[in-house]
């Protein structure tokens, strides 16, 4: 199965469906599926036609209808697609470039200025298309407007299709320790995970895309199961927005992390309680809402039982990038608060110490360039996914434990702790530091530097006051999910084991000095 | 109502702290209890309520309630 079977069995049924709606200032400006796929075509045939044929090409910017429009030409031609996290800085997104070996890059145009950084530091970077479809003013080899890939005069090109074992995209996910890992997944890894889901809707079913676009979660469920059922997708132009734009787009289904849950909670929360529910959810939700699916994290079953109250049916999932993502959800057919819900009819589930093992169609194929991590993981085609868990009588699944050392944030972000903790470590106040995520936010243990406090002596209030000045400058140079909240000063070193590894089971036991 | 009044009670619906227990000095993370999503949600009700516009790369270094009304001035006189 490819996933350009999957689009075009879509534009054929649905062709003057609407497909995408977006806000432009203040207006809405949309495209239906036809429209869509013969922008999708021709980027997909200029590619080819610039010879960029089985290329890692990667994407970088917030959610657009013409990144999307360029993920689909990359993922239903021969190309690979690597999408990227904006919000990282550009010195990181130049390292994953090269990681990632891509050899061109759709950015998006706030992120334009990037581009001379990534032409100087990524060496087999040949090409940068930045996302405005504006003719370009300046013509460069190297940098150009998209629009130069939306000329007419490339139908006639050979339209090469890739084959189901093709690698389709690269998606880095936050590693235990050391570097993220690209993920690699074929076509057929996402195909057959689109159809697995299993949802039914009308054609033109109104979904808002809120969750970031280069997560799997996000990419897949979002923008390809939705427009495999016919799906109009509405792309939210901001976090700012969330809220508002549920009223402005009217949405009937969308996927949220537990994050957003809880905020929008907050919003329902604070209306007055004598106003009947159903007209704080119209205010709220913009009145059509019915199913939330959500994953990438716990979600608190509150949350499942406020929302019910407010006509909406939240449904949680499990995912990880490694399977393409979703492994197991609930569906408005079945299931069963509390529990993740029934694994995927593409999915075979195991257990080995507690630990949830997964084999099937949707398992990656591996991580690009990193085999060791590959061969931790993938053993005899089952996947190791670091959670703990159990199946009921009824066939659903529950967590109840992580076996690796991972944070996971209730923005579905995986943040590993020991990158975080060797970035604080190079400011000299800072001794020893432990990082662990608490209350929805970072919070960092340290120990100050013993022999800098014997060299200049401080007090308690100067040494607090110069660690979060470290903390500060570390959370300016950081996307918002790996910003520390909250620091505890330490008054003893932390407890080691044998080898001198810092016990992290510990860490959190010892009386801090203040909090 | 005053602004800085109308202002804290839009902080007060995302906090457990009451809005004449806010004082300008407290950080919205850490002293307010707000998620990042809360933060930006709120940001948005700014907007709607003051009528400014705020782009999302100039409010990720604001750290308390100070600097988030500074801001507000700032847009509200350009």
């Amino acid at each position: 199965m490819l996933i350009r079977e999957v689009l075009e069995k879509s534009v054929e049924q649905f062709a003057d469906i609407t497909a995408i709606k977006w806000l432009s200032k203040k207006e809405i400006l949309s495209e239906t599926y036809a429209q869509m796929y013969e922008k999708i075509k021709k980027i997909r045939n200029s590619l080819a036609a610039k010879d960029f044929h089985n290329c890692h090409i990667a994407l970088i910017g917030s959610s657009s209808a013409l990144w999307i429009e360029s993920y689909l030409a990359l993922i239903t031609g021969d190309n690979v697609a690597v999408p990227l996290d904006v919000a990282l800085p550009v010195e990181e997104l130049a390292t994953l470039i090269n990681r990632s070996d891509s050899e061109g890059l759709f950015l998006s145009e706030k992120q334009a200025s990037y581009a001379e950084t990534f032409l100087d530091s990524c060496p087999k970077l040949r090409k940068i298309w930045i996302l405005t479809e504006n003719k370009s003013e300046s013509s460069s080899d190297s940098v150009n407007n998209i629009s130069e890939l939306m000329q007419d005069k490339t139908e006639t090109i050979a339209d090469a299709k890739p084959s189901p074992s093709d690698l389709a995209t690269i998606i880095f996910t936050s590693g235990t320790t050391g570097p993220s890992k690209g993920v690699m997944l074929t076509q057929e890894n996402i195909a057959t995970n689109v159809a697995s889901v299993e949802y039914e809707s009308h054609p033109g079913t109104v979904l808002l895309s809120v969750l970031p676009i280069h997560h799997a979660y996000c990419l897949v469920m979002d923008w390809l199961k939705g427009f495999s059922l016919g799906a109009t997708l509405c792309i939210n132009d901001s976090l700012l927005h969330m809220v508002k734009n549920m009223s402005v787009f009217q949405p009937e289904i969308m996927l949220m992390v537990p994050l957003m849950l809880e905020t929008v909670y907050k919003k329902l929360a604070a209306a007055d309680p004598s106003i009947p529910k159903e007209l704080i959810a119209g205010k709220v939700f913009g009145g059509k809402l019915r199913i939330i699916f959500t994953g990438g994290a716990h979600l608190d079953e509150f949350y499942i039982e406020k929302f019910a109250e407010y006509g909406v049916s939240v449904l949680e999932g499990y995912g990880m990038s490694e399977c393409s993502p979703v492994i197991s959800s609930n569906t408005p057919a079945q299931h069963k608060a509390g529990s993740i819900g029934k694994p995927l009819k593409n999915v075979e589930i195991s257990f080995q110490d507690g630990e949830i093992l997964v084999r099937g169609s949707s398992v990656m194929k591996g991580y690009y360039h990193m085999e060791t991590e590959t061969s931790e993981t993938l053993k005899d085609g089952w996947l190791h996914t670091g959670d703990k868990g159990y199946l009921d009588e009824d066939g659903f699944l529950f967590i109840n434990g992580r076996v690796k050392n991972l944070i996971i944030l209730s923005n579905g972000e995986n943040v590993s702790p020991e990158e975080i903790e060797n970035k604080l470590s190079l400011f000299p106040l800072v001794g020893e530091v432990v990082i662990t995520g608490e209350n929805n936010g970072l919070t960092a243990r340290i120990y100050p530097d013993q022999e800098l406090l014997t060299k200049s002596p401080m007090t308690e209030d100067e040494i607090i006051a110069g660690l979060q000045q470290c903390i500060d400058e570390y959370n300016r140079t950081q996307p918002g999910y790996r910003h520390i909240t909250k620091l505890i000063l330490r008054k003893y070193p932390f407890a080691r084991s044998t080898t001198k590894k810092i016990i992290r089971a510990l860490a959190e036991k010892d009386e801090p000095v203040s909090a | 109502m005053n602004q800085e009044m109308k202002f804290k009670e839009l902080i007060a619906q995302y906090s457990s702290v009451a809005a004449e227990d806010i004082t300008n000095d407290m950080r919205f993370r850490e002293d307010l209890g707000f998620s990042s999503l809360d933060f930006m949600s709120f940001l948005g009700e700014i907007e709607d309520t003051f009528e400014v516009e705020l782009e999302e790369e100039e409010v990720l270094s604001i750290l308390t309630v100070e600097e988030a009304l500074n801001l507000l001035e700032s847009l509200q006189e350009a």
